[in-house]
């Protein structure tokens, strides 16, 4: 098999947390960027957020385009930052309100990535799921590759272990990426607001209207996803803050002892 | 009773939670809002309900355990204080995050929220736990969240906890067609009125309006992650500062441990060592393992340092436990359940699961993931929560090593057993039976 196991740093960990628990109407994806080592353990430093190519809700797929600009800033940008050569070794996309396992299409798409790499890992991650008996809620999350499966020509998943290793620090490209999420909801929202502006048809209410709708959505992407980012950055700074000081008096007990030893 | 917790926090608590290798606990801070519903019906003209909005803004990990409270349950103001600062107005609940255990509130949990009502002043504390699972070839994890009112009455003691998100920005409200409408004069006044909306390019005033708030906040958020960069660049360098000088202070522990260790056989060279006086060293090097992990900030890799490979957790498991016990500093390399893996091929489980793929779910207790209730699932992980480095089970496929450390701990005096049996994580099977693992101190 090509790969024994996938180690998913905590802090790319995060910021797909982050990705999936946006939007609970639809499916959301991004492409893990990082290193295969010699015991064929995939190890996930960072993740790339990547706009929806396919607007429709049960369908996710990463054009050829998006896969190769990923692949160019993984060589350039993150190689740079880490010292060590970064490619695009796995993609993750969410099932909210859905079974954790992949879809027929999420196997046979998961094939496909696997026939120019090998190693091409596959994470699913499954949110907002309430058992409303004991309401509680569940998070899942998943890693898997696609075989062919002895008859026919069909493909099955095959599961591959992974586990969240700790990183206590949240690395500079794991922050990049979080605070992208916003500007990439914009673009798809102006994307889509550009063609309809473009019919000329449209009489002056029609037009208000869809300005509107921009608006509104605009709006609604700022308080949901940027505000909840800026609360979020500033309890990091404090909480750092105080991390720092603790971080202080302990290095300098830490000395005091090693010094009396 | 509404709560609501944004998708961010609830992403840092689980990231602060994987970081740690124990269970993770941390206060909520928020606000509570009394909303009013009027609803009227036949019988009533109007009838306000009063619903209560318990809203999460963000929360305040704890950096270990037991910095609050101590291991009889016993609350200490002061730490609370000294951890809450300013921010003890803003506590509206606290958050426990455990592997592998039940979702019941343990009865620590119980006395210690109690206290912390009291202390607090929060009449309505709430209390959320997280719960931790995995498959048994870890390919698959689950986060279970529930969030309790335990202040109230028995019954309806659990409050759905809702993520709120983009939801429904529907790209589908645009409309791409006007209605049809031939009407001279709608369309004159539309055009003559409708005008003031858009500037000479034809483009709608608000659009370019709400564009600029938003690029403001954009660059906002930018500026603040630089601040936050630079900030998690300075805790990373002081925390290695801090593990580099734990590790120095460690290697000079052992070697004065060798050092008394060669005087003595030096001074009773005659003696053949007996069992007990193997062990004595033993007990020694044990019990100062066991006080420097506990309950400091677990040890852990730096990260520039590799998990072990699946080769060399296999030999080292294979190997007596003696030898590891005597090197603190090879604690680092037991294996770290979040670090390491089973292997990716399917290996003969003795749980019965079947590993094998297939399209529907291997797994007994996850169901099919659309809200089933899990209690039909057999989960029957013993309730105790284990408070010191409770780990995940790794290297589930075979359960006989594990047998082995039992018996090894058999054999050490009463004394040191009982120290290991402080925490016993309990081991979730599938098949129901909760097997009681030997401590794995690392």
């Amino acid at each position: 098999m090509a790969v024994s196991a996938v180690h998913l740093e905590s802090d790319a960990f995060l910021v797909c947390m982050n990705h999936a628990l946006s939007t609970e109407k639809e499916e959301v994806m991004g492409l893990c960027i990082g290193e295969v080592d010699t015991n064929r353990i995939v190890h996930i430093h960072s993740v790339i957020i990547l706009r929806g190519s396919d607007k429709r809700k049960d369908r996710v797929e990463i054009s050829p385009e998006q896969l190769s600009s990923a692949a160019t800033e993984a060589d350039y940008r993150l190689a740079d930052m880490t010292g060590r050569p970064m490619r695009v070794v796995g993609w993750y996309h969410s099932h909210p309100h859905i079974t954790v396992w992949p879809s027929h299409v999420d196997v046979r798409t998961q094939a496909m990535y696997q026939m120019m790499d090998q190693g091409f890992v596959g994470l699913i991650f499954s949110c907002f799921i309430e058992d409303k008996n004991t309401k509680t809620g569940r998070v899942l999350y998943t890693c898997f590759q696609s075989v062919q499966a002895q008859k026919g020509s069909e493909y099955e998943r095959i599961e591959i272990p992974i586990h969240v290793v700790p990183h206590e620090a949240i690395g500079k490209v794991c922050l990049e990426s979080a605070v992208e999420l916003p500007r990439i909801l914009c673009q798809e929202e102006q994307d889509t607001y550009r063609k309809i502006h473009s019919l000329t048809h449209l009489d002056p209410i029609t037009k208000i209207h869809n300005g509107s709708v921009f608006t509104k959505n605009l709006c609604s992407q700022m308080s949901a996803v940027s505000g909840s980012l800026l609360q979020w950055l500033e309890d990091c700074l404090e909480q750092n803050r105080k991390s720092i000081i603790e971080l202080q008096l302990e290095k300098e007990r830490l000395t005091q002892e090693l010094a009396t030893m | 009773m509404a709560a609501s917790i944004s998708g961010y926090t609830f992403s840092s608590v689980c990231y602060h939670s994987a970081n740690s290798n124990s269970d993770h606990e941390g206060f909520l801070l928020g606000e509570v809002r009394q909303e009013e519903t009027v609803s009227i019906s036949d019988t009533q003209i109007s009838s306000a309900e009063l619903l209560q909005v318990v809203e999460v803004h963000n929360h305040e990990p704890c950096a270990q355990l037991f910095s609050f409270y101590d291991y009889a349950g016993k609350v200490n103001d002061e730490n609370l204080n000294r951890i809450l600062k300013d921010r003890h107005k803003n506590v509206i609940g606290w958050y426990r995050f455990r592997r592998n255990t039940q979702q019941q509130m343990s009865f620590r949990e119980q006395i210690i929220h109690k206290q912390l009502t009291q202390l607090l002043g929060v009449p309505d504390l709430v209390f959320l736990l997280f719960s931790f699972i995995s498959t048994a070839n870890n390919s698959t994890h689950a986060l279970e969240y529930v969030l309790f009112r335990p202040n109230r009455s028995r019954y309806n003691q659990r409050v759905t906890l809702h993520i709120p998100n983009l939801g429904t920005t529907s790209q589908q409200e645009y409309k791409v067609s006007s209605v049809p409408n031939t009407s001279l004069n709608y369309a004159k006044v539309i055009k003559e009125h409708g005008a003031e909306f858009f500037d000479k390019d034809g483009v709608m005033k608000d659009i370019r309006t709400i564009f600029q708030v938003y690029g403001a906040l954009q660059d906002r958020v930018q500026a603040v992650c630089g601040e936050v960069e630079q900030n998690e660049r300075v805790k990373e360098k002081f925390q290695e500062e801090v593990n580099k000088l734990k590790q120095q202070i460690a290697l000079r522990k052992q070697k004065s441990a060798e050092e008394e260790r060669r005087l003595q056989e030096a001074q009773n060279p005659e003696q053949r060592p007996t069992p007990e006086e193997n062990s004595e060293p033993l007990e020694t090097s044990l019990l100062s393992r066991v006080v420097f992990h506990t309950p400091s900030t677990p040890e852990r890799l730096g990260p520039s340092a590799n998990p072990p490979s699946y080769a060399d957790l296999l030999s080292l498991q294979d190997d007596s436990l003696l030898p590891s016990l005597s090197s603190p500093t090879s604690a680092a390399l037991l294996p770290r359940p979040q670090a390491v893996g089973s292997p990716g091929h399917p290996s003969p489980s003795p749980l019965g699961l079947n590993p094998s793929p297939a399209p529907s779910p291997s797994m007994p207790y996850l169901g099919n993931g659309d809200g089933s209730s899990s209690d039909s699932l057999d989960r029957q992980a013993a309730g105790q929560e284990d408070d010191d480095e409770e780990e995940e089970e790794d290297d589930d496929d075979d359960s006989s090593e594990y047998e082995n450390l039992v018996s090894e701990v058999a054999q050490l005096p009463p004394v040191t057993a009982s120290v290991l049996a402080q925490g016993r994580p309990a081991a979730l099977s599938p098949d129901g039976d909760a097997s009681v693992l030997g401590s794995q101190t690392s």
